[in-house]
């Protein structure tokens, strides 16, 4: 069971889709680890669904229905019940920017303990990345120009605000200052979306901006 | 009148309204799988003639037509063949036929709206938002028993909340963009969402569940 959520806010505007690229993988990757945002996100759809229901009907133009109808005749394709897929080692919206093998992706190392890689840059400029700490491995105090959000997917981490697990869903604005590190016995992997370069507080901090630019 | 007479007559009424919209929610389902089963176009052309309306009001509300006028009807298009296609996943033990037409239409406005813009990637909508949500069998007596609380209780609120609901909840728009848009500060939005949300019995925090 996760115990670090998103915000109300937040899963307000995930259900709506208003949020970003970045806050959506993240949410959705949430998702997969943590039953009680499911169910609120269910419940959150089902009551727009209402709302839905209650707006104004606008009338669609004459014809569009069998145009419709000439399209499922060119192309009618059904699509079969999609099957569970297979167990994977991610929650599918992440999944779905990885290559085969973690290893073909471009990592960087900036300190001894910590590796990072970058997945995409969204619409909005976040970064969705992967965060890998070795056991036991410490980062710097650092605090952030804008808004960090890290989903745990392997191993756990904490700092001075917790201490997190898998699934678990951590979220750090421009106020917070934190020096995270991973539980002594195992890596931990984390999703990593971040509005902007992270600005570092230590006096060695610059070397762990994963995302500095050149 | 006895005030019992009047109560007998007020609960009659109200369960009757309540047999009335779960009905219709039946209804909905049953077309559904009659386009599943047997691509029943009758059951379709009724589903059209409901839902196309609402989808392209809900187009509208997001602004698509400033980037195109044709673009609310063919979101319509769109929606309404991915129905026909995907008819067969519905599982109407999951959730309501309106709520899982709602999310088809939500994530085919999201990729719409991702492929006007400039910016591209090739991560889609159904990707992120799962259309089979919570995947527990049955929780759709959970969502209806929503549904039913939202029904009754969306005419009791009061015109900014339920304003202001209807924009964050349908417009595509953050409560940030709705604060922008209606000169309110985010406080004001976000505090006038969750007295709607509460009012409508929604659950505001994780550990209310």
């Amino acid at each position: 069971m996760t115990q670090w959520h998103p915000q109300t806010e937040q899963l307000v505007e995930y259900a709506a889709g208003s949020c970003n690229t970045g806050m959506s993988v993240a949410i959705s990757v949430h998702l997969h680890y943590c039953k009680h945002c499911r169910e609120r996100v269910s419940e959150l759809e089902s009551a727009t669904a209402v709302l839905f229901e209650t707006q104004a009907p606008a009338p669609v133009a004459d014809g569009t229905f069998d145009q419709l109808m000439q399209r499922i005749q060119r192309e009618p394709t059904v699509e079969p019940v999609r099957k569970p897929a297979p167990q994977q080692r991610f929650p599918r919206a992440l999944q779905s920017l990885l290559p085969e093998s973690l290893d073909e992706l471009n990592w960087r190392h900036p300190m001894k303990n910590l590796s990072v890689s970058h997945l995409l840059t969204d619409e909005t400029g976040m970064i969705i990345g992967l965060h890998h700490m070795k056991a036991g491995g410490r980062v710097p105090n650092h605090t952030h120009r804008g808004d960090e959000i890290n989903v745990v997917l392997e191993g756990g981490f904490s700092d001075q605000m917790g201490s997190y697990g898998e699934g678990d869903f951590v979220f750090r604005t421009d106020n917070d200052t934190h020096a995270p590190q991973a539980d002594a016995h195992e890596d931990c992997l984390m999703l990593s979306v971040v509005t902007a370069p992270v600005k570092l507080t230590g006096p060695l901090g610059w070397l762990v901006n994963p995302f500095i630019k050149p | 009148m006895s005030a019992a007479h009047v109560i007998s007559i007020l609960s009659s009424k109200k369960a009757r309204t309540m047999t009335e919209s779960s009905q219709a929610m039946e209804q909905w389902a049953d077309k559904l799988e009659a386009v599943a089963r047997r691509q029943d176009t009758q059951a379709f052309e009724a589903l059209f003639n409901h839902f196309a309306p609402l989808i392209k009001a809900f187009a509208l509300s997001s602004g698509l037509q400033r980037q195109g006028d044709h673009l609310p009807d063919e979101l319509v298009q769109d929606v309404m063949l991915a129905i026909w296609r995907k008819a067969a996943s519905y599982d109407r033990r999951k959730a309501a036929a309106s709520t899982w037409i709602f999310t088809i239409a939500r994530n085919q406005r999201i990729d719409t709206l991702r492929r006007l813009s400039k910016y591209q990637n090739d991560i889609s909508a159904d990707e992120i938002w799962d259309l089979e949500g919570d995947t527990e069998l049955f929780g759709e007596i959970r969502q209806s028993r929503v549904q039913t609380q939202v029904r009754d209780q969306l005419k009791e609120l009061p015109v900014d909340q339920r304003q202001v609901m209807a924009k964050v909840f349908l417009e595509d728009k953050s409560h940030q963009e709705v604060a922008s848009e209606m000169g309110l500060p985010l406080g004001t939005v976000k505090s006038r969402v969750r007295l709607a949300m509460k009012k409508l019995k929604l659950s505001l925090e994780a550990l209310d569940l």
